[in-house]
């Protein structure tokens, strides 16, 4: 341990300038937090003083690279001239030194500026100690980490600047590769997969050039990651990580939910970018059988299309972001077709298969909510407001983490905001739902923010009468139901359409 | 007597460049081992390895009776190591530096430090990079002496020094020698004949002698044999002769298995009676030239253990 000490010390006396950078935007970073707490009305689009956020979320990241580059290479792992490698130094001492520099430089300011933060915005941060903890080590090991093992294999910060451009464009291609292949956008079992990995490069170069030193093979293990996932982004069997993901449902259970297409509804010019070699086709389809508790998210969709001459159109899964709710009677499902290949099927039937990658939700902790003016506490979620103005959200900032899943659903015929001239009150038995998921795990988000800042928009999917004008606002006084969805099952659900006209489904653009 | 380091067949390649070709050490305890040889010989990639600073491609090395490729932190508590191209950290000051090593080294003697500092005269005040070429050397010596090694291993140290601090460290050196094995590599002959006790030289990664200097030195001479008129060279000779050359009447060689008995009765036989023999002791840097120009001459030179 006197060892680590001694090497952290001189760390600190040597790097205290940089050190002295970052603890003063860590600072800067918890004012403009604090700031933020004040400024009431949430205004984004407004520039104000303690708009600082993504300034200071740019520049801290920066400034702590910068730290852990220059400590790292104070005592170089790369070449065979350093005069520490002929020291009695331990390795592990020497990782460990390091580390606690980090943590004692990088990690504990932060957490110290994340309790003051949850603690001026109303939330005791023993409570939140656990998310607290858990934030700074995802920092650790999504941030600090990978800089420290790019840093572990080069010598100086040109060559860190070389390898930050060189892994940008590395990422550019992957997200263009992402983007070109078949099903990969929503899966997501590949994602965490890759996460894992991801660590454990990480951990294992740093690991590696402490012990060994063998820049080349670190070097090689980070290509060698790289690689993978470009081959697991163009290769993964998604088709099987999806049955898998989401099996069909056993024999004589019965579907979550049932489904059916619809006549074709008359062609209204929507407005769209239409591309010239491009055709938007919607399917309206009717929905029935969910469970008065229940909500179905779409989280993916494929549809095959099975054209005259035995050809086939397969454009992989698509994630739609859709959520279907009890009362629900119908839902859109849009896709792409090439014109040519339009133009061939579009008069002639087809056979179109269109599966459903569903996660089934049902409805805990349901509970009827009166909202109070000012300020009020959502339990589990955090601090929410209504706004003074009306306002068709309510805004909320939580401790840590988003709510895994929270609902909130209003009778808008009952709400208690004042009927301006021009409107009409809300119609009976429409429900406005507004909802939140998030799918962390743990009990904090990753970032350097302890406060998660949302709006809830209340929406319905019940049609538009453009005639009408309804209030839809959240006033003190407006009776909400709350409630935090669970996942029930997930399942693949499948709906084949004989002798369709593609045509038929075709959207009109409005032409500008 | 035991080896402070000892190497077998020691091989290291550099893609297609042997750099070390089956290099045999051994390195006896308490002595002062010149490892010599010219510029790009693989002096410093053996160091390199006995260190365990770079690997070996084949063979092996022992360096304190331990494998070097285990050689870790703890065991450079005993191995005092300096390298003209070693990177310091510039930016401490002298007396920081020392103070930084000291509680790395459970043997450090602050009564040696200071007695260091004083003999090398180094400016505590001033910053490592502030400091000439011969005042890093002296500063970098000073951390590897102060602690009472077994082990100093000196990779070049006196590359471009001038005279005075070239002495300043041989002097500080050699105060070191009744406590410590020292191994120190050198392309130059002149600085470490004055001290040295063992002189090993390697050549294209392969170590063609390796003995005590004195019997080196005893070994080589310089012989000139002047005859009545100009003998008849013969095609072969003895593969102990080097550098043979004739003028006129007078045939000189340099002779590295000299024996004045055995030397002369060979002479006369290959080259019948001379008039007048001269033996002359040779210099090391003229050992070592001669060493180097047969080698070059040969190609792969000979083997001369």
């Amino acid at each position: 341990m006197r060892q680590v000490l001694h090497i952290f010390q001189k760390d600190a006396r040597h790097y205290w300038r940089e050190a002295a950078v970052s603890l003063a935007l860590v600072v800067v970073f918890g004012w403009n937090e604090v700031g933020q707490l004040t400024d009431e009305v949430w205004t984004p689009d407004v520039v104000g003083p303690h708009s600082l956020l993504g300034l200071i979320a740019m520049l801290l990241p920066v400034a702590w690279s910068l730290l852990i580059v220059r400590v790292i290479h104070g005592e170089s792992l790369v070449g065979d001239r350093q005069f520490w490698v002929t020291r009695p130094y331990e390795w592990k001492k020497l990782l460990a030194a390091k580390v606690l520099y980090l943590i004692t430089f990088i990690n504990l300011p932060l957490l110290v500026m994340d309790a003051f933060v949850l603690a001026r915005a109303g939330f005791p941060p023993l409570t939140h100690l656990a998310g607290l903890v858990w934030m700074q080590i995802l920092i650790m090991l999504f941030f600090l980490l990978p800089v420290a093992s790019f840093a572990a294999v080069t010598t100086t910060i040109t060559q860190v600047l070389l390898t930050a451009l060189v892994i940008a464009l590395y990422l550019g291609g992957i997200v263009a590769l992402w983007q070109h292949t078949l099903s990969s956008n929503f899966i997501s079992l590949i994602d965490w997969l890759q996460t894992d990995l991801f660590v454990l490069t990480v951990v294992a170069v740093i690991l590696w050039q402490y012990a060994r030193r063998r820049t080349n093979q670190s070097r090689w293990l980070i290509i060698g990651f790289c690689l993978w996932v470009c081959l697991a982004v163009v290769a993964a069997p998604y088709k099987a990580l999806v049955a898998h993901e989401f099996p069909e449902p056993k024999a004589g259970q019965p579907p979550p939910l049932r489904m059916a297409i619809l006549a074709a509804e008359i062609p209204t010019p929507t407005t769209f970018y239409a591309k010239d070699k491009e055709v938007e086709i919607q399917l309206p389809l009717g929905v029935s059988g969910l469970a008065p508790d229940a909500i179905a998210a779409v989280e993916g969709v494929l549809i095959e299309i099975e054209g005259p001459g035995g050809s086939h159109w397969d454009p992989g899964w698509k994630s739609p972001f859709l959520f279907i709710f009890p009362d629900q009677t119908k839902i859109h499902i849009g896709f792409t077709l090439k014109k040519d290949m339009f133009e061939q099927i579009k008069a002639v039937p087809v056979k179109v298969r269109v599966s459903f990658a569903l996660t089934l939700f049902r409805e805990k902790n349901r509970k009827e909510f009166v909202v109070p003016a000012g300020e009020f506490a959502l339990a589990g979620v955090g601090l929410c407001s209504a706004g003074e103005a009306y306002a068709q959200q309510i805004h909320c900032r939580a401790p840590m983490r988003l709510p895994a899943f929270l609902l909130i659903s209003a009778d808008m015929a009952s709400t208690t905001c004042p009927i301006l001239g021009g409107e009409s009150p809300g119609r009976p038995g429409v429900t406005e739902r507004g909802w939140r998921r998030s799918d962390t795990s743990g009990p904090a988000e990753f970032g350097i923010s302890p406060i998660e800042r949302f709006d809830l928009y209340l929406s319905n999917s019940a049609p538009m009468i453009p005639a009408i004008n309804q209030t839809a606002g959240i006033c003190p006084g407006s009776h909400l139901t709350l409630s935090n969805p669970k996942v029930a099952v997930r399942n693949r659900t499948m709906l084949e359409i004989d002798g369709m006209r593609v045509g038929d489904y075709q959207l009109k653009p409005t032409t500008f | 007597m035991s080896n402070a380091i000892r190497t077998e067949n020691l091989v290291k390649r550099f893609r297609k460049v042997e750099a070390l070709d089956g290099l045999d050490l051994a390195v006896p305890e308490g002595t002062i081992y010149a490892f010599v040889g010219p510029n790009g010989a693989g002096k410093t990639t053996a160091i390199k390895i006995l260190m365990n600073i770079v690997g070996a491609t084949g063979g092996r090395a022992e360096v304190l009776g331990l494998d070097s490729r285990r050689l870790t932190g703890r065991h450079f508590a005993a191995i005092g190591y300096v390298s003209e191209n070693q990177e310091l950290p510039e930016w401490m000051r002298v007396d920081a530096f020392l103070a930084y090593l000291r509680p790395f080294y459970p043997t450090w003697d602050r009564a040696l430090e200071n007695d260091l500092v004083k003999q090398f005269d180094l400016p505590l005040d001033r910053k490592l990079k502030n400091l000439s070429r011969g005042m890093r050397m002296k500063a970098a010596l000073a951390g590897a002496l102060a602690f009472h090694p077994k082990l100093i291993v000196l990779d070049e140290p006196f590359t471009g020094l001038d005279p005075l601090v070239r002495d300043e460290l041989i002097q500080g050196l050699l105060e070191r020698a009744e406590e410590s094995t020292i191994f120190i590599s050198s392309h130059d002959l002149a600085e470490v004949e004055s001290f040295a006790s063992h002189v090993g030289y390697l050549e294209r990664g392969k170590l063609r002698f390796s003995e005590e200097l004195t019997s080196l030195v005893d070994r080589f001479r310089e012989v000139e044999l002047t005859f009545d008129m100009p003998p008849a060279l013969p095609n072969t000779f003895p593969p102990t002769w080097m550098q043979m050359s004739s003028s006129a009447s007078v045939v000189r060689f340099v002779e590295s298995r000299f024996d004045s008995e055995k030397t002369l009765a060979e002479t006369r036989k290959v080259l019948g009676d001379a008039r007048n023999v001269a033996f002359a002791p040779m210099s090391l840097r003229s050992i070592f030239l001669t060493m180097a120009k047969a080698g070059a001459k040969s190609g792969l030179g000979r083997s001369e253990s």
